[in-house]
């Protein structure tokens, strides 16, 4: 049997009404969900607003997921509908963008290269979140041998906290204890870079 | 002050059991009102989660500046969504309590129980009903032995949702998209008489799971 949903609590939440919850899912599953509509269109601009449609829709149609399968399995297939039916109405939409564009062509100087990263990244995005991962990397070689393994066992790995104690021969309650340390160490080392500018965000 | 640095942590805990899926309802409630009401914890939540993409790949790296505009997006729209209910598909225990109270020996005690109901001529007539139906079968404790239960719990059901219409509640009138309605009880009470011999209830699966009949909280 496969590891119970961890996401099962929160999906329960929006069912019983918590919009807010989903907000939770949303952030959990953004960046996966981008990467895989972007490996599917082309075009790097379309990329946020069809994921943004995806988690709408995974939103509107949360009643009919009975935990079947995984939250992320049926995420990820919605995900796939959304870039589909965005792709086929491109190519609907492709005669008259071709003409737009070539006229458009005749007056502008310097046309839009292909791979200019224009959704919502620049360069110095970009960079930014090299840095992010950089030191991620740093983070997790700086932790104790215990507290890398147990986050490496929970997010690599994919065990539960029960298989983790298992593993490390230790209480589960130290299991949790140690992934939260892990993820604060990390979060700390963080901060600069993630913290530029102080007011609302979330 | 050491006690907003002891919330904040119990806080910060919980939000990491929570993102592995290891916390229990309670806890889950509360996380749930952290991301609601403040703000460091919608952060905080982010970063974890962004750390664990990280962790398994890198090309999800990504910034918070970018991260938020995409949940301040998608919270927009949101915002302009009617707010989804999927009431539990009903397990045995929920058809239990319902037919325990159907034993209690006083009609108060089975208007107390379900008062939500009890609005005028309704409650006249589930009462009614409720009576007779105590008489058809007793409560079916282990699921096994559930030719019976299954009968039961589609009858229960079926009365249960046939009223909620009436009652504007939301848990139990949008259930998987399906509004129960009034007609489906006109028949079942011209067709109740006929259960005393009927082993098993025609009622189609979907009805069933599509049915909770849990009593909204006081």
């Amino acid at each position: 049997m496969n590891a119970p949903d961890a996401d099962a609590p929160l999906v329960e939440r929006v069912k019983r009404g918590d919009v807010k919850a989903f907000e939770m899912l949303v952030v959990k599953y953004q960046r996966r969900i981008e990467r895989l509509i972007g490996r599917m269109v082309r075009d790097v601009d379309l990329v946020p607003d069809i994921a943004q449609e995806t988690f709408i829709r995974a939103y509107r149609a949360i009643p009919k997921f009975r935990g079947e399968s995984a939250f992320y399995t049926w995420l990820y297939r919605i995900a796939v509908n959304t870039a589909k039916k965005a792709m086929g109405e491109l190519k609907r939409d492709l005669l008259v963008t071709e003409s737009a564009r070539a006229s458009k062509d005749d007056e502008d100087d310097a046309p839009r290269a292909e791979n200019d990263a224009t959704d919502g990244e620049t360069p110095e995005s970009l960079l930014a979140s090299k840095q992010v991962a950089a030191t991620v990397n740093s983070a997790i070689d700086a932790l104790s041998d215990d507290l890398r393994q147990a986050i490496t066992l929970r997010e690599i790995e994919g065990l539960t906290y029960e298989e983790i104690a298992e593993l490390m021969n230790c209480p589960i309650g130290t299991v949790r204890s140690r992934i939260f340390r892990a993820r604060e160490a990390i979060s700390l080392r963080l901060k600069p870079l993630l913290d530029a500018r102080q007011g609302h965000r979330w | 002050m050491s006690d907003n640095l002891a919330t904040n942590s119990a806080s910060a805990e919980r939000l990491s059991a929570l993102s592995d899926g290891e916390l229990d309802a309670q806890g889950t409630l509360a996380a749930c009102a952290d991301w609601r009401d403040d703000e460091s914890a919608r952060a905080r939540w982010h970063t974890y989660r962004l750390i664990g993409d990280v962790l398994r790949s890198e090309d999800l790296a990504s910034t918070a500046d970018r991260d938020s505009s995409f949940l301040l997006a998608v919270r927009a729209r949101l915002a302009s969504e009617p707010v989804v209910l999927a009431p539990e598909p009903m397990p045995e225990l929920k058809v239990e309590s319902i037919l325990s109270s159907f034993d209690a020996p006083a009609v108060g005690a089975i208007n107390r129980r379900w008062r939500w109901l009890a609005q005028g001529a309704v409650a006249a007539g589930f009462v009614a009903v409720a009576g007779s139906l105590t008489m058809l079968w007793a409560p079916v404790k282990n699921a096994d032995t559930s030719a019976s239960l299954a009968a039961a719990a589609p009858v229960a059901t079926q009365v249960i949702n046939s009223y909620t219409p009436e009652l504007n509640e939301p848990q139990l009138l949008v259930a998987n998209g399906q509004v129960m309605r009034d007609p489906r009880l006109d028949r079942y009470l011209a067709a109740h008489k006929q259960f005393a011999g009927a082993a098993m209830i025609g009622v189609p699966s979907a009805f069933v799971r599509s049915a909770s009949a849990e009593a909204p909280k006081p």
